[in-house]
């Protein structure tokens, strides 16, 4: 447990929008799973921060939510992806490749086009 | 865009606290259930599946309270919280609330109002286009005082110099208008370019054309947007209009629009103008002369010349002048005089010298509010120690009573901007009608501002030494101490602090109140010279083809001045071309034969009065020496003059006038023999020393004046006269209007109405220091009586004197009394050099002033520490032992 690392600030928010992307409606508590097993339980979400995310996330009109029935005949509060949402994921997605890039380039110099 | 939208929806969060909670709890619930169910699946034994299952949910309430975080806004919240807060223990004191907020009101509204007058006055640009580039222009004289100008010099200023883009030349005019009703309007000749230079655009019709601007040209006029209503019901059709004006025809060409204020004027009694004309002036008319200085220049400089530029520009102009002209100047150099300075320059040391006064007045509350927070915060510690102990934080307390107190200041605030609401109404009633721009003085966003920022500053200032205090308390001690009441003597340094400051800053309001007061009260005893007592006045311009001729018009006089002697109750009557303190500045050169300078500009100059005979009788101004005119100084009977005493004084020093010879206005002129010397007159103002004077009778004057004042001393009140009077006039002839029909003391009166309009503010900001220190002292000393209630039980059971007790709890009071006024007396001495120039005939350090300040001070100081020590004195001591 002590090894793995809390998710970032910011990058919850697309992880957040990928994973509804990826899985359609979803609770949050799913969606803390997935992140974790997409992470490959590297990553540990806290849920004192999911939660508040979500609904800023929602505030922002990026999400929805409304209740539903689970799997398992529970109630169970889904979060859907708005056309909004997925503007915004395409968007961060694209900022973070770019970002990502340009440090590998930085910390791989061999690679360097000269 | 999507903040914002996050923004809203957190603002609405603010409001629908309960289904978002109760929706949260059902989510966190669902969540640790289908982690449950998980971990049962993956083996887990039931136990061991919900421990984790909370274990990795973490603190519930903690994800509850970051949720919520995010939910509204919190900050707002926490503010709603306090305020909501702040209103129940407002309510709960209402005693102590309506005691804070009439405080508060007091000195916020006060502010305000006084405000709003600066603001109106001296702060709001001048309501013409880039009033920073106007000036008036004054030729200087050979006492480097400034003067007006004649045309011919305003034509070479106007060639020659290169800094004014318009420079136009105006005069005042007093013409009668004669449809219907004749009404006598106060009016202004002006050059052509005179609304250009002002940048003012006409509502109808068009501005002066230059080639109406010469003499006997068609006469043009144009109306400001009041006259055009009153009197020709806002006609449309005006433009092309004529009217008569003093029996001349003139065609309307423009009307002025509404907000056009005509400032400028020249009879600071005359109101606003309503009617201008053109000058038509050319260099050949004889009274276009470099000497005939009766015009007064206003210019717009160009833009990018500064003041200083501009005015060594024009002293290199008018140095050439001088050398070209010797003997028509009597110095050279201009004086500039920026617009602004020149209208409302006079009042602005006045108005500033109240504002700080008003100031003053909100430390006062200022200093009464945070001492009576002090006392209750006393009351408050256990409260703030429950708080502190259930874990609210030093700042959240601290927040916590700014709030209340900015809500206190806010409840002045709205009391107070009220009261500014009806400032103006106000200052006419105390008579500050004098005051120029008074229209503007209204509440604008500018006073909105300025009365939110004192409020606020006030809410802080007051509340931040208690709140600092309380939030310092001692928690265990607080607790422990309990219902005991706590500490004697916390926060007493402060509030003995806040005392002496209270009593200094009344004590230094006290002496300027003091100060300007008795200086009223010296002006009021200056002989005015003349007894204005039961005498009426009554302006008339007579005008019309009748009276073109010099002897028909002194007929129609002498056959008035016939009836109205007639008339029930009038003693004496008599005219005179004006009247002392009439705001009119008619003089003449004045050459004494034998001590003609070469340069005759530089001789002295003196006051005109025409009068006819009955005019010293009717006016009461003595005679010294010689003789009064009388009927047989006829229009051919040698010319006889009387002078003034300081005429007398300073022309012919150790002589005797009398018989001596006097050109007046001119060498070219006839003379004229002193007949007579009369008692001075205070023409400009009573707290001006008179200058010279002198009398010629209307018969012999070379041009009559035809705007002429009657004089009627009267044996009853002079305003029961007054219709009489005006029938009489009216019998002989209906056509001439008559204006300004008041009794003469009207006159004296409004000469010193400034001077008691700010004395009588000033000592009302005074009184109301006086009464809100007198409730800090009366405060204090009650609350250190009533925290001593069981020690003065304790003493009067052992067997002390009254006497001693008494003693004990007034000591505390007097040091404070003696620190603040030796505090007030050193600021006094250091401020009240700032009120100089409204002082008269008092010496800003007036040690009269000075003590009977003190002992008023003191004594209202002992009232109010003696009535809270006196009913201490009352209470059996058993009574005060089982106290508390």
């Amino acid at each position: 447990m002590g090894e793995r690392a809390d998710v970032w600030q910011g990058t919850l928010a697309l992880m957040v929008l990928k994973t509804l992307q990826a899985l359609g409606p979803l609770h949050g508590y799913g969606i803390a799973r997935r992140i974790e097993q997409t992470s490959g339980d590297l990553l540990a979400v806290n849920y004192g921060t999911l939660y508040p995310a979500l609904l800023k996330l929602e505030q922002e009109g990026y999400i929805s939510s409304e209740w539903g029935t689970s799997d398992n005949n529970r109630k169970a509060k889904y979060y859907k992806l708005t056309r909004a949402g997925r503007k915004q994921l395409e968007k961060e997605a694209r900022e973070w490749e770019q970002t990502t890039e340009i440090l590998a380039r930085f910390l791989s110099p061999g690679k360097e086009s000269a | 865009m999507r903040r914002l939208r996050a923004l809203f929806i957190r603002l609405a969060g603010l409001f629908r606290k309960d289904p978002q909670e109760r929706e949260l709890a059902a989510e966190m619930e669902s969540h640790l259930q289908m982690h449950f169910e998980d971990n049962l699946r993956s083996g887990m034994a039931p136990e061991e599946a919900r421990r984790q299952a909370l274990i990795k949910l973490g603190g519930v309430e903690q994800t509850k309270e970051n949720y919520r975080d995010r939910r509204s806004l919190p900050v707002l919240e926490t503010l709603l919280q306090d305020l909501r807060f702040a209103v129940r223990m407002l309510l709960k004191n209402p005693g102590f609330t309506v005691v804070a907020a009439l405080t508060l009101a007091i000195g916020i509204g006060a502010n305000t109002a006084i405000f709003s007058l600066v603001n109106g006055v001296l702060l709001r640009p001048l309501p013409y286009r880039e009033p920073g580039r106007l000036t008036i222009v004054w030729g200087k004289d050979d006492l480097g005082k400034p003067g007006n100008v004649g045309y011919a010099t305003y034509l070479d200023w106007r060639a020659q110099s290169k800094s004014f883009e318009e420079l136009a030349l105006y005069r005042s005019w007093a013409p009668v208008l004669q449809t219907s009703e004749p009404e006598q309007l106060s009016g202004m000749r002006v050059t052509n370019n005179f609304f250009r230079t002002l940048g003012v655009h006409l509502q109808l019709g068009r501005d002066f054309r230059p080639e109406e601007d010469v003499p006997a040209s068609s006469q043009v006029a144009i109306l400001s947007h009041n006259l055009w209503q009153r009197r020709f019901s806002s006609d449309p059709q005006i433009i092309g209009r004529a009217i008569t004006l003093n029996a001349t025809t003139y065609i309307v060409v423009g009307v002025l629009p509404v907000d056009f204020q005509s400032l400028i004027s020249m009879d600071p009694h005359a109101g606003s103008v309503d009617l201008w004309g053109v000058l038509g002036y050319d260099a050949s008319l004889p009274w276009a002369c470099r000497t005939c200085q009766h015009l007064v220049a206003i210019g717009r400089l160009r833009p990018g010349v500064t003041f200083p530029q501009a005015n060594a520009e024009m002293d290199t102009v008018s140095s050439a002048l001088w050398k070209a002209y010797p003997k028509e100047y009597s110095a050279a150099g201009v004086i500039l005089t920026p617009l602004r300075e020149h209208l409302v320059g006079p009042v602005s040391t006045t108005l500033y010298i109240l504002l700080g006064a008003v100031s003053f007045v909100l430390l006062i509350a200022c200093a009464n509010l945070a001492n009576l927070l002090l006392a209750r915060a006393t009351h408050r510690e256990r409260e703030m120690a429950v708080r502190t102990a259930l874990g609210a934080a030093r700042v959240r307390i601290v927040r916590q009573l700014l709030v209340e107190n900015c809500l206190l200041a806010a409840i002045g605030a709205a009391a107070g901007l009220l009261f500014a609401y009806w400032t103006p109404q106000l200052l006419r009633v105390l008579g500050a009608g004098e005051l120029p721009r008074l229209r503007e003085v209204t509440v604008d966003s500018r006073v909105l501002l300025f009365t939110l920022g004192v409020a606020l500053l006030t809410g802080i200032l007051s509340g931040l030494a208690p709140a600092v205090r309380l939030s310092k308390t001692n928690l265990h001690d607080s607790l422990k101490e309990g219902a005991r009441g706590t500490s004697i003597g916390t926060g007493r340094g402060v509030r003995s602090l806040l005392v002496v400051s209270e009593i200094a800053l009344s004590l230094t309001l006290l002496v300027g109140a003091g100060l300007l007061l008795r200086s009223l009260s010296q002006v009021l005893g200056v002989s005015a010279g003349f007894d204005a007592n039961h005498v009426l006045t009554m302006r008339i311009s007579v005008l019309g083809q009748q009276y073109n001729d010099n002897q028909k018009l002194r007929q129609f006089f002498t056959s008035a001045l016939a009836s109205i002697r007639a008339l029930p109750g009038v003693q004496s009557a008599a005219v005179t071309s004006q009247i002392p303190l009439g705001g009119n500045m008619d003089r003449y050169g004045f050459h004494v034969e034998g001590k003609i300078h070469a340069n005759p500009e530089l001789d002295e100059n003196a006051e005109r009065f025409c009068i006819s005979p009955g005019y010293l009788e009717a006016m009461r101004i003595r005679l010294l020496r010689g003789r009064d005119i009388s009927e047989s100084d006829t229009s051919t009977a040698q010319q006889a003059l009387l002078i003034g005493e300081t005429t007398a004084r300073s022309m012919w020093p150790g002589e005797d006038p009398i018989g001596k010879r006097v050109k007046l206005g001119g060498l070219d002129r006839p003379w004229w023999t002193v007949v007579g010397v009369v008692g001075d007159v205070h023409h400009s103002g009573l707290d001006i020393a008179p200058t010279m004077q002198f009398y010629a009778p209307h018969a012999q004057w070379p041009f009559p004046d035809s705007d002429i004042t009657f004089t009627i001393r009267t044996a009853g009140p002079p305003s029961a006269l007054a219709s009489a009077a005006q029938q009489a006039i009216h019998a002989l002839d209906p056509t001439q209007p008559l204006s300004r029909v008041t009794p003469l003391d009207d006159y004296v009166g409004l000469s010193v109405q400034g001077r008691r309009f700010s004395s009588i503010l000033l000592a009302a900001f005074a009184a109301i220091a006086l009464l809100l220190s007198a409730l800090g002292i009366y405060g204090v000393t009650a609350y250190s009586v009533a925290q001593r209630t069981r020690e003065i039980g304790i003493r009067m059971a052992l067997g002390a004197q009254e006497k001693e007790v008494f003693e004990l709890l007034l000591r505390q009071s007097v040091v404070l009394v003696v620190f603040g006024v030796a505090l007030g007396v050193a600021t006094s001495a250091a401020l009240t050099r700032f009120l100089a120039s409204l002082l008269f005939d008092v010496r800003p350090t007036d040690p009269a002033t000075f003590v009977s300040v003190v002992f008023l001070l003191v004594g209202v100081a002992a009232l109010a520490c003696w009535i809270p020590a006196r009913r201490a004195m009352r209470v059996d001591p058993i009574v005060a032992l089982r106290y508390e």
